[in-house]
């Protein structure tokens, strides 16, 4: 009797001691993608880590952002990734809090772009992309991002479309190279609309520019250097384009929901991830360019990423404020001028 | 074959149930969407706002005018295609009405990426063309309402031969021939005999095609893309892009009313040309 009563006595205890470490939870709120490669190189090495049990919500992040507005005196998520613009959307709404960096100590590690990329102290970069042109060398030069509407180019040419996220930084970038680079975006909205009927197509997903590129049906097309890979594995001349205005790209960014309980389990998790030895591993994984400065990496993987100082100096993001701004005027003026 | 209605009806209320619970209510709710002010209150402001834009109205009709179309020529090619069927022997027949079938079996993504190759600037159509002396220059298919329409066609064709094989089939079989017999020429013959006695598979083969092409997202995506939008891919925008969910509800709202009215408005016609010849 007193063995079983024993024996029960260590279930129990252990079964505290179990139920402890389930207690401490964190939340996070991603992109859907990749999640298998996050998983292993990310959440299931920090779980035994932290000793802590790690939930991921995913979606898209209009989605997820309305989900913490919905939740905000209550929060479910402790800590999101979303675009820059997202970012400071939900700093606005007052959704978030300010980044203790002092907590984080990869930090130092980030380019500068990504250290505060909104200059509100209200969320970190750890991921970032360049858009530029990807064309056929043997069939046109580009100089300038205005080259693309040249007559004897433009009908051979795929722009994305305004609700892209390729979209709003090409046309910002348009713009620069007109000359008339307001936040409205209203010269390059017109000269592309000018250009409707010549430009083949205006693409939703950039999976379908490597077919359209094969058959010769296009010549060229502003793309996320996340794309390029396969263009480059295409049996014809491709190059990057490095346009006079430079490129322009975007950022994803790590956020701390405001009122969270976890705040310090969510640095730790920032840190872990923005670390040289995981973002490394991303890298070579092809799931994200670094944000941290100090990986390394082969050409090879660093050929389909957006790589190395120069590049990430060379970025000319669009504004959060700017983006979130005009989002609405621009598919607003981009239907009247080119939808219809 | 039942006891009572009772019985009948158990029966029939685990399949309404769930049809109702997965079904019906998530569809009202989503409708809902729609017709609500931000307040909650009933409104058509939603209504309104959508067909006062430019855009959308160009949308609507373009999405009118090509289901419309594809529903007119594949009746026109249906019939030919059904009635050379119909006469084969019946082995050939079921050869044949295998072929009709089989494109059904592939993926629509499949059979509309072969379309990006065929319609292409160096795809076998402008190659043709070119040999053929049509045009000297790669004509510009893709990515427009003609690509769309091409699509569209060969997609739901199939639905519209098998419907008027099955109303062919039904037809007596001395009908024509007496027909010809009293001196009526072949269009006499569609038009007074053929079409009437197979106006139940019309109006199944064109509420399929029609709706068909009204619902369809994948092939005016790829072949139309945002260039040329239709409702199903600007309800597509709206969802994903602009997270809109109310002009979204808007849209599923118009494609529902627009397939019912295809519906009843075939079915009229059919009666109509019924009620004539009954009245004759």
């Amino acid at each position: 009797m007193k063995t079983v009563l024993m024996a029960s006595a260590a279930i129990l205890l252990a079964g505290t001691g179990l139920a402890r470490a389930e207690d401490k939870t964190l939340t996070i709120s991603v992109y859907a993608l990749a999640q298998d490669e996050y998983k292993q190189i990310v959440y299931d090495p920090f779980e035994k880590i932290c000793g802590c049990k790690l939930v991921v919500e995913t979606g898209n992040s209009v989605e997820r952002l309305a989900k913490m507005e919905a939740n905000k005196a209550n929060p479910v998520v402790d800590m999101a990734v979303v675009s820059m613009a997202d970012g400071l959307n939900a700093a606005r709404k007052g959704l978030i809090d300010k980044i203790d960096t002092s907590k984080i100590k990869s930090f130092n590690s980030l380019y500068d772009i990504a250290k505060d990329p909104n200059g509100d102290g209200m969320s970190v970069g750890y991921t970032f992309y360049a858009t530029s042109i990807a064309y056929r060398s043997d069939k046109m030069k580009i100089d300038s991002w205005a080259d693309l509407l040249k007559p004897e180019y433009a009908s051979h040419i795929a722009w994305p479309n305004v609700t892209t996220n390729q979209g709003p930084p090409a046309l910002y970038m348009l713009g620069q190279a007109l000359g008339k680079d307001t936040p409205d975006l209203a010269a390059p909205i017109e000269a592309v609309g000018e250009k409707k009927d010549e430009i083949v197509t205006f693409y939703e997903k950039s999976s379908q520019l490597v077919q359209l590129m094969q058959q010769e049906e296009i010549w060229a097309a502003p793309i996320g250097r996340f794309s390029w890979a396969p263009f480059t594995k295409l049996s014809m001349p491709i190059a990057w384009a490095t346009p006079k205005e430079g490129q322009t790209g975007g950022m994803n960014v790590m956020i701390v929901t405001k009122g969270s309980k976890n705040q310090d389990l969510a640095l730790q998790f920032m840190d872990f991830w923005l670390s040289t030895d995981i973002q490394t591993k991303l890298a070579e994984k092809l799931v994200d360019s670094p944000a941290n400065k100090d990986v390394k990496l082969s050409d090879a993987v660093a050929n389909n990423l957006t790589y190395g100082e120069d590049t990430a100096k060379s970025l000319k993001l669009i504004p959060s404020a700017v983006a979130l701004d005009n989002r609405a005027g621009w598919v607003k003026s981009w239907n009247a001028k080119v939808g219809q | 074959m039942f006891q009572n209605r009772a019985e009948a009806l158990a029966l029939v209320l685990p399949a309404a149930l769930f049809a109702a619970a997965v079904f019906l209510v998530p569809v009202v709710i989503l409708l809902s969407d729609g017709f609500r002010d931000p307040t909650g209150g009933f409104s058509l402001a939603a209504y309104i706002e959508f067909f006062s834009s430019p855009l959308n109205q160009a949308v609507f009709l373009r999405t009118l005018k090509l289901g419309a179309m594809v529903t007119v020529v594949s009746a026109v090619i249906g019939y030919a295609a059904a009635f050379a069927i119909v006469g084969l022997t019946p082995t050939m027949k079921g050869r044949m009405t295998g072929l009709v079938v089989l494109p059904l079996m592939i993926s629509p993504v499949a059979r509309t990426y072969a379309w990006i190759v065929i319609l292409g600037r160096t795809g076998i159509v402008n190659q043709a063309f070119q040999a053929l002396g049509i045009s000297d220059a790669p004509l510009r298919i893709l990515f427009s309402e003609t690509a769309i329409f091409i699509g569209l066609l060969q997609l739901f064709l199939p639905l519209m031969v098998i419907s008027l094989i099955s109303a062919l089939e039904n037809m007596p079989k001395d009908a024509v021939p007496a027909a010809r017999v009293l001196g009526a020429n072949w269009f006499q013959v569609f038009w007074k005999v053929i079409l009437p006695l197979t106006r139940e598979g019309l109006v199944i083969g064109g509420t399929l095609v029609f709706t068909g092409s009204l619902t369809a997202y994948i092939t005016p995506a790829i072949l139309g893309g945002s260039k040329v939008l239709m409702l199903e891919t600007l309800m597509y925008q709206q969802v994903s892009v602009a997270n809109n969910f109310v002009a979204a509800s808007v849209i599923a709202f118009i494609l529902i009313v627009m397939s019912f009215a295809a519906n009843i408005l075939l079915k009229r016609v059919a009666t109509a040309r019924n009620k004539v010849r009954s009245a004759k």
